[in-house]
């Protein structure tokens, strides 16, 4: 560090550790876990012996075992391989599903809060029509109509999620767009988008992310609870909650069936929500 | 030389100014000051054109933008070219996610330098405002108050002004601080011959880096003297009480108490 000899002590900056390293830290040990699980999945996919599709009558409905470890359902598949493949699809597709609905409904809570007054209450009313409808009911109304498959799933559940997303940005880039600093780039002749993207975006970027990993975890439900109704993941698709769909007329007989994927759906959204309480602790100890 | 000539400013019915008149000379400052609600941050906004002010006229270092808005209302693009302002929160003032350099070099904007020249330039500004230069890589978060109000000092002096407004520059800060960067403000301005406009409740502050002093009451100006008139011969009652009750409150040199600024000292 070069430092200036003028004798005053405002001159040095402070010399405890600096903010950021302590906020890398966190953000390493807050990110860890979810990467650790993620990497045990991969590897445990390729380490599996099963095909999720393969059926084995001779095996069918047989329970938990040093071959097959949840044991396997009424075609003889694998559960543990079918739980394994099955996250794919819940939370591949929850991630896809709140990913698209966090951008369509910044993209939208920008334009509402920024491009004037008519575009604000036009957008801003059409959410509040979106948001009359309970989340899952509407979902199930919009996949029932459009036909069971996952493409329709997808849409129904990014076209009832998007409104959360789009009222925080509003709000909270409406409260950013007043700052000091803003005013300031404003003076300094900043073009509008160049305002958005270096002063406001970054600013609702931490409550955007905690909102995000807040909906990834309840799409995780939302997709479980459609397949589970039969109108999301088709059979033989593994998912898990047409897995629960698949083993509830087994339930007295062969419970693990339901067991796991059951805790499989369980862990899951722990796990996301718990990462995104860190998240939200980081960012709120500023 | 900054020259306002009669400028008004009416907000639902409600005047807030009302036939302002004054003029800066050159590397001089102005201090206004006034009770909370007299208007002196509406008459800085309206200077900046965010406020739909009046003016029968206003001249400003032979600007042709300022000239072409010589009566009627401020239209047009916000900020007076040549004029930055100096807000009374630093943490405020500065986009809490960038760092302090890129906070500096957001007032060059307008001119389209390579980056090599900004960070020549960032560097000098903060050397100018007694800064490390390497706080330039740090976020808001991380500099005491005292270094953020620098920094922001910094961005105004960055874009070579010839006007600088100060809304309170030292009120958020605790006394020390305030007389070191009071005194940083008077060097600089010194070296630069920049006009200085300064939003102040200190007298004593005032009575220390003043060249003139202007009162305003309810949108109306009281008096427009120079500083050594004011304090000696204020130009009405209600100047006289301001003057004696700053002197009661000890902020104003006086025989009991002394001054916490002293004129010329730390320059």
């Amino acid at each position: 560090m070069t430092s200036i000899e003028t004798g005053h002590d405002h001159l040095q900056p402070q010399s405890k550790p600096s903010r950021t390293t302590i906020n890398r830290r966190f953000k390493r040990s807050t990110l860890l876990m979810p990467l650790a699980v993620a990497a045990i999945w991969c590897s445990a996919l390729m380490l599996t012996p099963y095909d999720p599709n393969a059926t084995n009558f001779l095996l069918r409905l047989s329970p938990p075992s040093s071959e097959h470890w949840f044991g396997t359902d009424q075609l003889g598949r694998d559960v543990a391989t079918r739980v394994l493949y099955g996250g794919l699809w819940s939370i591949g597709l929850a991630l896809v599903i709140t990913s698209v609905g966090a951008v369509i409904g910044t993209i939208i809570g920008l334009t509402a809060g920024h491009f004037g007054r008519a575009a604000d209450v036009v957008l801003m009313r059409v959410s509040d029509s979106f948001f009359a409808f309970p989340e899952l009911i509407a979902a199930v109304t919009i996949a029932g109509l459009l036909g069971p498959s996952t493409s329709n799933m997808v849409f129904a559940l990014i076209a009832v999620s998007w409104m959360k997303y789009a009222r925080l940005v509003r709000s909270l880039s409406v409260s950013i767009s007043n700052k000091d600093y803003v005013l300031q780039a404003r003076l300094n002749g900043l073009p509008p988008a160049l305002i958005l993207s270096r002063h406001i975006l970054p600013n609702v970027l931490p409550n955007l992310l905690v909102l995000w990993t807040n909906g990834w975890s309840r799409s995780i439900l939302s997709i479980s609870g459609l397949s589970f109704l039969g109108f999301g993941v088709q059979p033989p698709n593994a998912e898990w909650g047409a897995m629960l769909l698949d083993g509830k007329t087994y339930m007295q007989t062969a419970p693990h069936l339901m067991i796991f994927p059951g805790l499989a759906i369980l862990f899951a959204v722990l796990a996301i929500n718990l990462t995104g309480d860190r998240l939200r602790d980081r960012l709120d100890g500023r | 030389m900054l020259n306002i000539q009669r400028l008004g400013l009416s907000i639902n019915g409600q005047t807030l100014l009302d036939d302002v008149s004054f003029t800066v000379e050159p590397g001089e400052t102005l201090c206004i000051v006034g009770e909370s609600g007299s208007g002196k941050t509406s008459l800085l906004k309206s200077i900046q054109g965010l406020m739909p002010a009046y003016f029968e006229g206003i001249s400003f270092q032979g600007d042709r933008q300022a000239e072409i808005r010589q009566k009627g209302q401020w239209r047009g693009p916000i900020g007076m070219p040549g004029s930055r302002w100096v807000m009374q929160d630093p943490i405020a003032a500065l986009n809490p996610k960038i760092p302090l350099g890129q906070s500096i070099s957001e007032s060059l904007y307008r001119r389209s330098m390579p980056k090599m020249d900004v960070d020549a330039a960032v560097r000098q500004a903060l050397l100018d405002v007694e800064l490390n230069p390497d706080v330039a890589t740090r976020l808001p978060s991380e500099v005491s108050m005292g270094q953020a109000q620098r920094a922001c000092l910094a961005r105004a002096l960055i874009a070579n002004p010839s006007l600088i407004l100060f809304d309170e520059p030292l009120s958020a800060l605790d006394a020390v601080v305030q007389k070191q960067i009071a005194a940083t403000m008077k060097r600089i301005q010194l070296k630069y011959e920049i006009m200085y406009l300064i939003v102040t409740h200190d007298l004593g502050f005032a009575s220390a880096y003043a060249d003139q002093v202007m009162v305003l009451k309810n949108g109306k100006v009281e008096a427009n003297q120079t500083a050594a008139d004011f304090f000696h011969d204020p130009a009405s009652p209600y100047c006289r009480d301001l003057v004696l009750a700053a002197r009661a409150l000890g902020s104003l040199s006086g025989p009991a108490i002394p001054s916490s600024y002293e004129r010329g000292a730390d320059v």
